[in-house]
């Protein structure tokens, strides 16, 4: 691990005694991986190595070029170098350029676990083992991905940012499926000591045999519960488009609307930098330190994502989504269902993409699980649905909240029941 | 230093059944102008190797940027190793491999002029061009232009005694206009896909003359009517628009791994199961879908396949019958395949190649027939030009797409723009409502560079294609 992280720092000493640049950023790290994918009960792909990446990032005057490499050779430096200075001079001044971050206060957050780096192939394997001989027992097939990561980021530059992060993940994630019953689970932690293999496949269990022969339910606007992995689907997003360039420009639903409680009242999304559990890289790739912020409060939208070239233009802070938590209630699923007449339960949200950007409305389906419930119990298992939403209107429509609940290692987010909920088409299985 | 030779020496002393070596080489430049603000500008260059060794019926892979005897050596004991460890959870009593043999060969896309022979300020000069064109209508407010220019080196060796020195390039112009009015925004764009040509093909295109084209449709699209509810309508589909609709429900629907279960866990499965082939109607008489890895553009035509297998043509779909699938060495055998179809590609030196949709196309109808008597020939219906949004089922079924640019067609003729369309569907009655499509005259490519799949992600490419084709009695409408 030293090694690399040597290597790197070396090669930006390298650049920076070696550039003749105005202003420059460069931008390096590394990743040791692991992935160990299984399906249909196997090992059918398994991949091991480390990755090595360094970029530059130069200025002549406003004039800008850019340039990357995996290797950390002198010729490859003097190469990227070379490549980045070219570009730079043979482009034309760039109208919105910023200079170079300079130094910051860059926060103290943990995102590295030794326990996640020494998990060896076997360990992986052994998992994977156990994973199989679970489905096995249910005369089902599993199929998934094991995957163990550590690495370091480092950004240096020309005005003085220096930081380095050094990061650890394992991820598992699997879908069992035996007929026309098939459901998902997954999950990431930094720390491997607090991966739970046994509670995974417990929920994979659970929802597996809720699940027996499901049948086409109607379409229309009925209650929801979108459970914590299904709302983690739509945030992504929903983050996506919530930028304030978008809203400024009059791209996007999000248009004059800071300040304003455009989102419903129940719906806080914020990110933090003092959740011990969440991975929380400090900086951004562009030298965005993280902070707490308040994206919407109790409905209110205090901010909308803004890079480093929108802040200079506009004149507003920087900010930058080193994670994902929305505020959560205490409401129970079995006391949501109790709540309305009737409605649906689903799992997970599937291939979402925007129909109309202005509007914000969006497309998905449901996957992995959906469950009709009627008089405050499930009655059965439904096929999916197609569904068309605007999601800060979905929010308006909050009926309740269930705890926030670490989802993957950078998300902490609760289950919902949400009115009204636009189901416009039904699927097959 | 003959590594190649090197890495598969090492891989028989160690008693590997199968190995391969890539040794691959990309270079990619992306430009990203918005607004004359060129908010990204990167030459990036991977290089390294990955080597793949087959054991007791499971895979090991492992890669490296160290070009050394000890460091091959060292990776190849680490994939062998994997491979054992693999072995432990094998798939059912093993992977087994389809028959192939070796070949010494070289192939090179072919391009003309080598994009990356052209200066970076030739191309930022064009770029802003366009830009300025599109900017100087008052109602666009955004104007951005992306420009990918990608070469891959890649020389491939494996235990079947294979030598292949295989070098593809391709290069994508997106730009697109944004419309602003105090009620809406909506934007058109220029996209045309990726295409394996080389910088003579920018120059044929005139950008600029299609910049204004696009200003003007987004500035008439941000002012047009959307339709009311959603009804049954006939739809007349450009083959830009179709390459996605075929993508998303041909393509991946017929890659083996898909239909084998092994993308259950991420991309999901298909329902073009195995005993549908050669019975299930996918499509209707005049649907045939050619599979095509020889494409002379086409982004997946490299010669050979990351399993060194040779490009070959075949039918997915004929006269509208499930006829076969894509397949790779690995998933070939399982539906009783001696060969592969040669469908096994990585995007980059570190990744594992996996099953990929080839180069596919929506075959030209037979009967002459041209866009204009088409639309003649159609009394009542939408026409969508362009790709917008996409979203489809885990297994393939059910989706709804819209478009770039719509419009109405009344008693023969298109009479007025729409903007917010989308129409939703399902296989097999998609496909199966096809009732006339235009001749080969008006076959037109579209490279899809983007293609996401597998677990690490991978950003596959392939190219796909047709000529305007209509579509009875679909669901379309206005959104939400």
């Amino acid at each position: 691990m030293m090694q690399y992280k040597d290597a790197i720092l070396k090669a930006a000493d390298y650049i920076r005694a070696h550039t003749s640049a105005d202003d420059f950023t460069i931008n390096g790290g590394y990743n040791n991986e692991l992935h160990a994918r299984f399906a249909q009960n196997g090992i059918t792909q398994h991949i091991s190595g480390t990755k090595t990446w360094l970029s530059l990032s130069v200025a002549f005057g406003a004039q800008t070029g850019a340039a990357e490499v995996n290797e950390l050779s002198e010729e490859a430096l003097k190469n990227l170098i070379k490549r980045a200075e070219t570009m730079a001079h043979m482009n034309q001044p760039d109208p919105e350029f910023v200079a170079s971050e300079q130094a910051r206060d860059i926060p103290k957050t943990n995102n590295y676990s030794d326990a996640t780096a020494s998990l060896s192939l076997e360990d992986v394997v052994s998992g994977i083992q156990r994973c199989v001989a679970n489905a096995r027992g249910k005369d089902a097939r599993v199929s998934g991905i094991s995957q163990r990561f550590y690495g370091g980021h480092c950004i240096q530059t020309k005005n003085g940012f220096s930081g380095w992060d050094d990061h650890s993940t394992f991820s598992h994630s699997m879908t069992m499926k035996r007929d026309d019953v098939e459901t998902k689970v997954s999950g990431s932690v930094k720390d491997f000591t607090t991966f739970d293999m046994t509670a995974m496949i417990n929920r994979l269990n659970e929802q597996f045999d809720a699940l027996s022969s499901p049948v086409q339910h109607h379409t229309g606007r009925m209650p929801v519960i979108l459970r914590p992995a299904a709302v983690l689907d739509w945030l992504w997003y929903l983050m996506w488009m919530y930028q304030r360039r978008m809203a400024d420009d009059g791209l996007s639903p999000y248009s004059g609307q800071i300040g304003n409680e455009f989102f419903g009242k129940r719906f806080t999304l914020r990110s933090s930098i003092d959740d011990a559990e969440l991975s929380t890289p400090p900086f951004s790739d562009n030298a965005i330190v993280a902070r707490n912020i308040n994206w919407v409060n109790k409905g209110v939208i205090e901010e909308m994502r803004v890079d480093r070239d929108y802040a200079k233009l506009a004149g507003i802070p920087a900010n930058y989504q080193a994670n994902l938590i929305v505020d959560g209630g205490e409401t129970s699923e079995a006391e949501m269902m109790k709540m309305v007449d009737n409605g649906i339960i689903v799992n997970r949200l599937w291939y979402i993409r925007s129909v109309d950007q202005k509007r914000g409305e969006m497309t998905g389906l449901t996957r992995d699980g959906v469950l009709y419930f009627e008089d405050g119990a499930v009655k059965r298992a439904v096929t999916n649905f197609r569904w068309n939403e605007i999601f800060y209107d979905m929010t308006r429509r909050i009926l309740a909240l269930g705890p926030s609940m670490l989802i993957e290692n950078n998300a902490r987010v609760p289950a919902m029941l949400i009115d009204g909920f636009n189901f416009v088409d039904v699927t097959t299985f | 230093m003959d590594y190649l030779s090197f890495a598969m020496d090492a891989a028989r002393r160690l008693g590997a059944d199968y190995a391969d070596i890539r040794i691959q080489r990309t270079q990619t430049e992306m430009l990203y102008l918005r607004n004359l603000s060129l908010k990204h500008c990167n030459l990036d260059e991977l290089y390294g190797y990955g080597i793949r060794v087959f054991k007791n019926g499971a895979w090991g892979f492992a890669h490296n940027t160290v070009f050394s005897e000890e460091a091959i050596e060292k990776t190849v004991k680490t994939a062998f190793n994997i491979a054992t460890q693999s072995a432990r959870v094998a798939h059912g009593t093993g992977l087994t491999l389809a028959h192939e043999r070796g070949y010494i060969d070289t192939f090179r896309s072919p391009f003309s002029i080598d994009p990356f022979d052209i200066p970076f300020a030739e191309k930022i000069e064009l770029m802003r061009e366009v830009n300025q064109t599109m900017l100087r209508y008052n109602d666009i407010k955004v104007a951005t232009f992306m420009l990918e220019c990608r070469k891959d080196e890649k020389l491939f060796a494996s235990t079947l005694d294979s030598r292949l020195d295989i070098t593809t390039v391709y290069i994508e112009p997106n730009f697109t206009a944004t419309a602003v009015t105090a009620e809406d925004s909506q934007s058109r764009s220029f996209r045309e896909g990726g295409h394996a040509k080389g910088w003579e093909w920018i120059r044929s295109l005139n950008l600029v003359d299609k910049a204004r084209h696009v200003a003007q449709e987004a500035i008439m699209k941000v002012h047009a009517d959307s339709l009311g509810a959603e009804e049954r309508r006939t739809l007349l589909l450009d083959p830009i628009h179709m390459s996605l609709t075929m993508h998303e429900s041909v393509g991946h629907p017929t890659e083996l791994d898909r239909v084998l279960g092994w993308e259950a866990d991420f991309a999901g499965i298909s329902f073009a199961t195995p005993e549908k082939l050669r019975s299930f109607q996918y499509g209707s008489p005049i649907v045939n879908f050619v599979a095509d890895n020889t494409l002379a553009d086409g982004l997946a035509s490299a010669g050979y396949d990351d399993d060194g297998v040779p490009n070959q043509k075949w039918y997915i779909v004929k006269d509208g019958i499930l006829n076969e699938y894509g397949t790779t060495r690995a998933t070939a055998p399982f539906i009783g395949q001696q060969m592969s179809r040669g469908c096994n590609r990585a995007t980059h030196y570190y990744d594992f190649p996996i099953n990929r949709i080839p180069n596919l196309y929506l075959e030209p109808g037979k009967e002459p027939l041209s866009p204009n008597e088409l639309i003649a020939d159609t009394k009542d219906g939408v026409l969508i030009e362009g790709q917008g949004s996409f979203s489809i089922d885990q297994h393939r079924v059910n989706f709804q797409f819209g478009g770039d640019m719509f419009w109405e067609i009344k008693d023969g003729k298109k009479v007025r723009p729409l903007k917010k369309i989308i129409y939703r569907s399902n296989n097999p009655e998609f496909w199966n409502s096809v009732d006339a499509i235009c001749d080969e005259r008006y076959f037109r490519t579209f490279g899809v560079s983007n293609c996401g799949k597998g677990q690490p992600g991978q950003r596959g490419r392939m190219t796909h294609g047709g000529a305007l084709a209509r579509f009875r009695n679909i669901r379309v409408g206005g959104s939400q």
